[in-house]
């Protein structure tokens, strides 16, 4: 997951300036490099953040901004050996708190997480909780979300990748098909209360994503990894687009478009149909398909093409029947 | 000192006579040169002091002038600091009065971050993790503003735990403005589809907490004028969400977590009745969701916190599924099939 910094906005600057201040006090001397590697910054936005902190100040008593009410650096170190050295400071001591809605942020974060093995002492994560709380500048504002369960099976996975050996499990696929799998598991994923291991599978000699409920008899194994996430590339995305996707036009009411988001492909075109968003969406097999359809009923209609449209009839069909006439 | 010549030597001294030739001062210096300056007083400046001496504002300040355009950029600007976490305080001299004598500052104790608190490397690393969780919208970029300050603490940022790639989604449209309106104590106004009825209804209501329950948001809320409690759906909410104008009182109550358990102690009053087809998905599937009890005819018992969510779920799984109570469960779900079936019948696109 990791992606290239964000370009930044000046608000997010001031954040970033007022807390590299403090650090570079603390650190007394350091190499440009390494700060651009403490905050995940290129080496040009650290020396940019730099220069700036080195001609900025207070008015003073002058209201001229005079050498003595300004920050200053060892010039020569900066510019010779790319190291950042302060010499006169001003106004900033130590490091902002955290803004009520920062704190809240990492505390609802905090509380989804609840449910890995990591975090198994509870006591801790309240006392991690509690110092946010008190170390920002304003009541964090009431965002929560529910406490995740802990589940066996993703501590079982944890273990398993921490050790670097194969795990072994029944999975049932969302057609019913059941097959025991070898694996090398690679990451932990979830979105929201779904939770996913994306592994090697031996059986399919690639990478594959299971659904933690749709896995069952897991148990770790004896056996080293083949891949890990070093040598197997590792998309940021969910699902993953493959050739052998249909492609299916439907139609869908302007309040389900956000909840078939993910199934929508970038370059599908949106075309207004009365009431309705003509668009397509990318399903992996009919089955996948009828799912999704079915789970939003008078919401999501499928256009074409017909075999699509027949199988999920078919399948809401089928369901109905066993409720009898 | 700097050598002559550097970069540094650039406008420092510039007088604000030769405002017009000053080049363009880059905002975040306008905005870093305000919060030191504010630092700095204890007895705080007026917006006069700070307008015609601040770095950034110097240049374009006219001293036989108004001012306007640049005091509705200090307006601005205070707004921006301020949703930093950067306590901006207004303080008011007694002996003077009127809006000119306002005097701002931000006071050290209430901006720095208490000393005692501290974070270990395993803190540090499972709060990356937190943060990672938001991909999208404002929850993103605070939290990932709270790691900039957490690392100013030096707590080591480059062992992220491996293995995790976590998240939760904030899809509705309706989360930032009331995520906004919560922390700006406005009473807000919405169209609401309330589950059952075919139109919705304009609701007007003081907003007490946002949480997500079985991967849901739910506003709770407190309804404007009836002072009843009532918790919505996020994405049942129709079209935009007004502010009123009006402001309420902070509550003092921990509302989200009061929130989370009403809506856990309604999914847990909720029981439904399913036969799933053997070795289906539906069997795998539901006998893993939380709380499932499986009875001893093979049955699952299911809790849900809203008839209608929980009957589109039990639809989507078609024949693997069959509702057998509660009667208004198993009366949506076949009429959800039904429709569904109905509305792809052959020649009736």
């Amino acid at each position: 997951m990791i992606k290239r910094p964000p370009a930044l906005q000046a608000t997010d600057k001031l954040a970033f300036l007022l807390s590299l201040v403090p650090w570079l006090i603390d650190r007394a001397e350091v190499s440009v490099a390494e700060t651009a590697k403490h905050f995940g910054m290129t080496e040009q936005q650290i020396r940019d953040a730099v220069m700036l902190i080195a001609v900025s100040g207070i008015p003073g008593e002058t209201h001229q901004y005079q050498d003595g009410d300004l920050f200053d650096i060892a010039w020569d170190r900066f510019e010779d050996n790319d190291e950042i050295v302060l010499t006169h400071l001003v106004a900033i001591d130590d490091s902002p708190r955290f803004s009520g809605r920062e704190a809240a942020a990492l505390i609802a974060g905090l509380q989804y997480l609840s449910a890995l093995p990591e975090n198994a002492d509870r006591g801790a994560i309240d006392s991690l909780m509690a110092k946010l709380a008190r170390g920002a500048s304003a009541r964090p504002s009431e965002v929560a979300v529910e406490a995740g369960e802990t589940d066996a099976a993703l501590a079982l996975i944890r273990e398993a990748v921490a050790t670097g050996v194969q795990v072994e499990f029944d999975y049932v696929n969302s057609r019913g098909e059941h097959e025991h799998r070898h694996a090398d598991p690679l990451r932990i994923e979830s979105v929201d209360t779904d939770w996913y291991l994306r592994a090697w599978c031996h059986l399919r000699g690639a990478v594959r994503i299971f659904r933690f409920d749709r896995v069952s008899a897991l148990a770790i194994t004896a056996r080293p990894i083949e891949h890990n996430s070093g040598d197997v590339p590792l998309p940021d995305e969910l699902f993953e687009g493959s050739a052998d996707d249909l492609i299916v036009t439907v139609d869908v009411t302007a309040a389900a478009l956000s909840l078939i988001a993910d199934y929508i492909p970038d370059d599908a075109g949106r075309t207004t149909v009365g009431d309705l968003v003509r668009t397509s969406v990318r399903v992996s097999h009919h089955h996948a398909l009828m799912r999704l359809v079915t789970g939003l009923p008078g919401m999501v209609t499928v256009v074409e093409p017909p075999e699509a449209r027949h199988a999920v009839a078919e399948w809401a069909a089928a369901g109905a029947a066993r409720y009898g006439i | 000192m700097r050598p002559v010549g550097s970069p540094a030597s650039k406008d420092a001294t510039v007088s604000p006579e030769r405002a017009a030739d000053a080049p363009r001062v880059p905002v975040e210096e306008r905005l870093f040169s305000l919060v030191l300056a504010l630092l700095a007083t204890d007895t705080g400046l007026t917006k006069n002091e700070i307008l015609s001496t601040v770095q950034g504002y110097r240049q374009r300040y006219d001293h036989g002038g108004a001012n306007a355009n640049l005091e509705r950029q200090f307006e601005r600007d205070k707004d921006d600091i301020r949703d930093l976490g950067v306590p901006l305080e207004t303080v008011e001299t007694p002996a003077e009065s009127g809006n000119q004598n306002l005097r701002y500052r931000i006071p050290r104790g209430s901006y720095e971050l208490p000393r005692d608190i501290t974070f270990s490397v395993e803190e540090t690393a499972i709060l990356g993790l937190a943060a990672m969780v938001w991909r999208e919208g404002s929850l993103s970029t605070e939290s990932r503003r709270a790691l900039v300050k957490l690392r100013a603490l030096g707590g080591s940022s480059d062992e992220p735990v491996l293995g995790y790639a976590p998240s939760l989604r904030v899809r509705d449209s309706a989360f930032e403005p009331l995520r906004t309106a919560l922390d700006k104590h406005q009473i807000v106004r919405f169209a609401y589809l309330k589950p059952g009825e075919l139109e919705s209804r304009v609701r007007t209501v003081i907003p007490l907490a946002l949480v997500q329950h079985q991967g849901r948001w739910h506003l709770a809320a407190e309804e404007s004028g009836t002072g009843a409690q009532r918790t919505f759906l996020l994405r049942r909410i129709v079209g935009q969400v007004a502010t009123t104008g009006e402001t309420f009182l902070p509550r003092s109550d921990d509302e989200s977590a009061r929130a989370l358990r009403e809506l856990e102690e309604v999914w847990a009053s909720h029981t439904a009745v399913v036969e799933v087809e053997l070795e289906s998905d539906a069997a795998t599937r539901l006998l893993k969701r939380r709380g499932t009890v499986s009875s001893p005819s093979g049955a699952l018992e299911l809790h849900y916190s809203d008839l209608n969510i929980i009957a589109d779920e039990l639809a989507s799984f078609g024949p693997e599924v069959l509702v057998l109570s509660p009667a208004d469960l198993r009366d949506a779900v076949r009429s959800r099939l039904w429709r569904t079936a109905d509305d792809h019948r052959e020649g009736t696109p």
